[in-house]
């Protein structure tokens, strides 16, 4: 604090650039991000919308006011395709709620959207984290290495990336067979190359930094370099392309499922949900709006993370935005 | 320099082989003509002996236009059979020329028939055209110039589309969108009788199907009511039996095991599957009128089978083809969902197809008294006297489960009610050349599914029957929106006294689509390459023709399995 107080005293412009620099001296790079992070509404919002998934994931139980798979013939008086029903809204009050109406199996609808938001929020995760350390091994050997090494492995990296990754990820899970454990894998193999890519650019101009020669010249070998020194300097791009990342395997995996590869009936997983009921998108259009809504708002949740978390990353973005 | 002469030997190349293939057509027509002028050669097959195990003994050409079948036993049903499409017939020549069918074969594409239309072309997975022919024998040639078929397998783009007033008529509207067509006064709703049947499905020989008690608990364990209440249209009904009411001797015996989960799971236990076990559950994700919403039965499904018995379903959906090729083989595995509608109104064509000596693996091992008990009823005339067989028949079937019959399902198509001559047929042989919209040139009718192939004696898909059957014809017909049979091709089939040999006197002047002119050996030609399993013309699509072996008893020189 007592760095703030000091060139407060004198004016103008040049003293405030120099309070950034002497501040950012003493703060660490995480603890700026975070303050820059912070201070841009729309991140904000994306955590916000991630929190509440988050939470909607870990307390399913306690919100699901139905068993997702439960099948409610005969247990209460619903009828198929049913459409929602909110006591808050004017629905009479002798009739069981059920906020997101009634699947075409006479399941709970809005049960099975929270049970959802746990399998997505799965298939995110598992998949980039599979992505992001196959891919940031690949590519920090390729980019510290170099030459013939370098090649194969990128050169195999632009074969995959030749491919439309959903194409790509269909022909994967034909081979393996359907199923959520291979849809995550098939997204998974298809997302590495953008990770190996982003990888090996910056630890191709990390690798010539002053920093490293002086690791090197004190005699550290190119394990340690690699691991100890490169990586952690090259991570911020690859946070920013994971958080991006998981929105998009969550929109492939739901695509996946739409085709009926991914998840498996009955497992509630909004995809297979939305591909299920698509013929019914004018007679019981609840069933496809809500699936199709949940969707919308996990990726855009991890967008908005993403782009927040670029910008705060992007120390010339910061300075600019100033 | 050297190059030169190269280029210029290439090119006159090119140009050779462009004037030879241009001659190539030409070759072929002086070939026919000269043929034209042999003297009619009547066509004759005849089986050594009825040991092969099928219906037929021999089929000759009698004369220019007489045909008779020789029957090792008597068949009541012979008209009905053979009026079927799968039986129609196609130029002798244009067989040979064909190859009988095979990889890339004309023949699965352009069928050449007698019918109302002809092929013009098919855009594979986009559209199939067809054109009035205008030399047809009939009195009413087609309404309409040109006939499209499109297709798309989902109910709700259907409807879409003829509502949009882009197709004229769609097959199997969706269940929920019933009560919307029947309000919009530019449609009409045409309801379908509910002549199929949707059925569970088993094969026996992989355990713990190979149990009978273990099939008899999983028949017991099932609400088929609950099935029907909810997920089927109106005009739909539990399946008493597996055959219809309304056709002769459908349901009599015994009707179908009660719901009561309790003696179910009772039964597994004492079949030594206390806890349940861990199957599949294979289906198409195709609509048919018998299984209107696939996905929501197969779930509804494998949930009960869940709660009643703990048995833990997975679900498998598989690709039409595909799945329809690895039943007919036996390769499922666990239990798989599919139906029939009736071809023509006889028990044959829904017991002797599924259960008979001459029905494919899909339920694995055959029941020898079931095969032996249609054997006898298939040969008896008349349904009073075959109404006792039929009986132990239904009971045979409830007590062995092969299967397990679920519901006969109402179904519908749709039409803009501006179309003349709409109709519903309970066969699900819809006839377009009796449609037409006033001042239009253009029918187009949007079904479910592309058809597979236009070759149907080798198939067996509703949607590839509908196609042909606008091009080809057979002996008999059935009555356009009705199933009763009419002479088509034939002016007249009559039988002898026990009914064991039938003469059809063949109409004269009948044109085919290529200009040649109907003979018997046309006709003996084209069921003799489907009887005879050794015939060099026997190749087809997948080579099963399934029909012709179901509905005849089996193929002449199968060979051994």
């Amino acid at each position: 604090m007592t760095t703030h107080d000091m060139p407060q005293v004198s004016t103008g412009k040049v003293v405030s650039l120099d309070a950034e620099t002497l501040s950012a001296k003493s703060v660490s790079l995480w603890k700026t991000t975070w303050r820059r992070f912070f201070k841009r509404k729309s991140a904000l919002v994306g955590l916000v919308m991630l929190s509440i998934l988050i939470f909607c994931a870990i307390f399913a139980e306690v919100i699901a006011p139905y068993d997702p798979l439960q099948v409610l013939i005969g247990v209460e008086p619903v009828k198929m395709r049913q459409a929602p029903c909110i006591h808050l809204l004017g629905c009479p009050q002798d009739q069981p709620q059920h906020l997101m109406g009634i699947d075409g199996n006479v399941r709970d609808q809005f049960s099975r959207i929270i049970y959802g938001s746990r399998l997505s929020l799965l298939v995110g995760f598992t998949t980039v984290s599979f992505a992001v350390v196959i891919g940031t091994v690949l590519g920090a050997v390729a980019g510290y290495l170099g030459g013939t090494v370098d090649n194969v492995i990128m050169r195999l990296m632009d074969v995959l990336l030749a491919f439309p990754s959903l194409l790509l990820a269909i022909a994967i899970v034909t081979i393996l067979g359907p199923g959520l454990i291979n849809a995550l894998l098939a997204i998974g193999i298809v997302s590495i190359p953008a990770y190996a890519r982003v990888v090996r650019s910056t630890v191709l101009t990390v690798r010539e930094m002053e920093f490293i020669e002086a690791s090197r010249s004190l005699g550290g070998g190119p394990f340690y370099i690699l691991f100890s020194r490169l990586l952690p300097n090259s991570l911020t791009p690859l946070v920013v392309q994971a958080t991006l990342g998981i929105a998009t395997a969550i929109l492939d995996a739901a695509a996946l499922s739409f085709l009926g590869l991914g998840a498996i009936p009955p497992t509630p997983e909004w995809g297979t949900m939305l591909g299920a009921e698509r013929n019914q998108v004018f007679t019981a259009p609840h069933l496809v709006f809500y699936p199709g809504l949940a969707i919308m708002f996990t990726v855009l949740a991890f967008n908005l993370i993403g782009d927040g978390l670029r910008d705060a990353l992007d120390p010339r973005l910061a300075q600019s935005s100033k | 320099m050297s190059r030169k002469p190269i280029l210029v030997f290439v090119v006159l190349a090119v140009l050779f082989s462009m004037v030879l293939s241009a001659c190539q057509p030409q070759a072929a027509p002086t070939a026919e003509a000269t043929e034209e002028v042999v003297a009619f050669e009547p066509l004759k097959m005849e089986a050594p002996n009825c040991d092969y195990g099928g219906l037929f003994k021999s089929m000759e050409a009698v004369d220019e236009f007489t045909v008779k079948f020789t029957m090792c036993a008597p068949d009541p049903a012979f008209l009905s059979k053979i009026a079927f499409s799968s039986f129609s017939i196609q130029p002798k020549e244009y067989l040979e020329q064909t190859g009988g069918g095979g990889e890339g074969s004309a023949l699965l594409e352009k069928p050449v028939g007698t019918g109302p239309y002809k092929v013009s072309e098919w855009k594979r997975g986009e559209e199939l055209i067809f054109t009035a022919f205008e030399d047809y024998w009939g009195a009413d040639k087609a309404k309409t110039p040109t006939l499209v078929f499109r297709w798309s397998s989902e109910a709700a783009q259907r409807l879409l589309e003829l509502q949009a007033g882009t197709v004229d008529g769609i097959d199997n509207p969706g269940p929920d969108d019933f009560a919307k067509i029947e309000s919009d006064p530019n449609l009409v709703l045409i309801p379908r009788p509910a002549l199929n049947i949707f059925y569970i499905g088993m094969n026996n020989t992989y355990p713990p199907f190979d149990n009978e008690q273990v099939r008899q608990a999983i028949a017991m364990g099932i609400d088929r009511q609950r099935i029907v209440d909810n997920f089927y249209p109106a005009g739909s009904e539990v399946a008493s039996h597996f055959t219809p009411c309304s056709i002769p001797n459908g349901c009599v015996g015994e009707s179908w095991y009660e719901f009561d989960p309790v003696k179910a799971k009772e039964m597994l236990a004492a079949a030594g599957y206390p806890d349940g076990f861990a199957t599949k559950l294979y289906y198409r994700d195709v609509v048919r009128g018998y299984l209107p919403q696939p996905g929501v039965v197969a779930q509804d499904i494998q949930a009960q089978l869940k709660e009643n018995l703990n048995i833990d379903v997975t679900i498998e959906v598989q690709e039409s083809g595909t799945f329809l090729d690895n039943a007919d083989s036996g390769l499922l595995d666990g239990l798989h969902l599919l139906g029939w509608g009736a071809d023509y109104p006889d028990q044959t064509n829904f017991l002797d197809y599924h259960f008979g000596a001459g029905s494919s693996k899909q339920f694995g091992e055959k029941f020898t008294d079931l095969t032996d008990t249609l054997k006898q009823a298939a040969a008896l005339a008349g349904d009073e006297a075959r109404k006792p067989l039929y009986e132990t028949a239904n009971n045979l079937i409830k007590q062995h489960v092969p299967m397990i019959p679920v519901a006969h399902g109402g179904s519908a198509t749709a039409y803009k009610a501006t179309v003349d001559g709409a109709h519903s047929s309970p066969l699900g042989n819809e006839n377009f050349s009796v449609m037409a919209v006033p001042g239009q040139e253009t029918f187009v009718w949007m079904q479910n599914a592309e058809p597979i192939s236009l070759y149907c004696p080798d198939e067996t898909d509703g949607e590839s029957l509908r196609g042909c059957e606008q091009v080809v014809e057979s002996l008999y017909r059935y009555e356009i929106g009705g199933t009763a049979v009419q002479p088509s091709l034939a002016e007249v089939c009559s039988p002898n006294a026990d009914l064991t040999e039938w003469t059809c006197t063949l109409r004269k002047g009948v044109k085919f689509h290529d200009g040649s002119t109907l003979d018997a050996n046309d006709v003996v030609m084209s069921l003799l390459v489907q009887w005879d399993a050794s015939h060099p013309l026997h190749k087809g699509n997948t080579g099963a023709f399934t029909y012709f072996s179901s509905l005849w008893g089996g193929l002449l020189n199968a060979p051994a399995e």
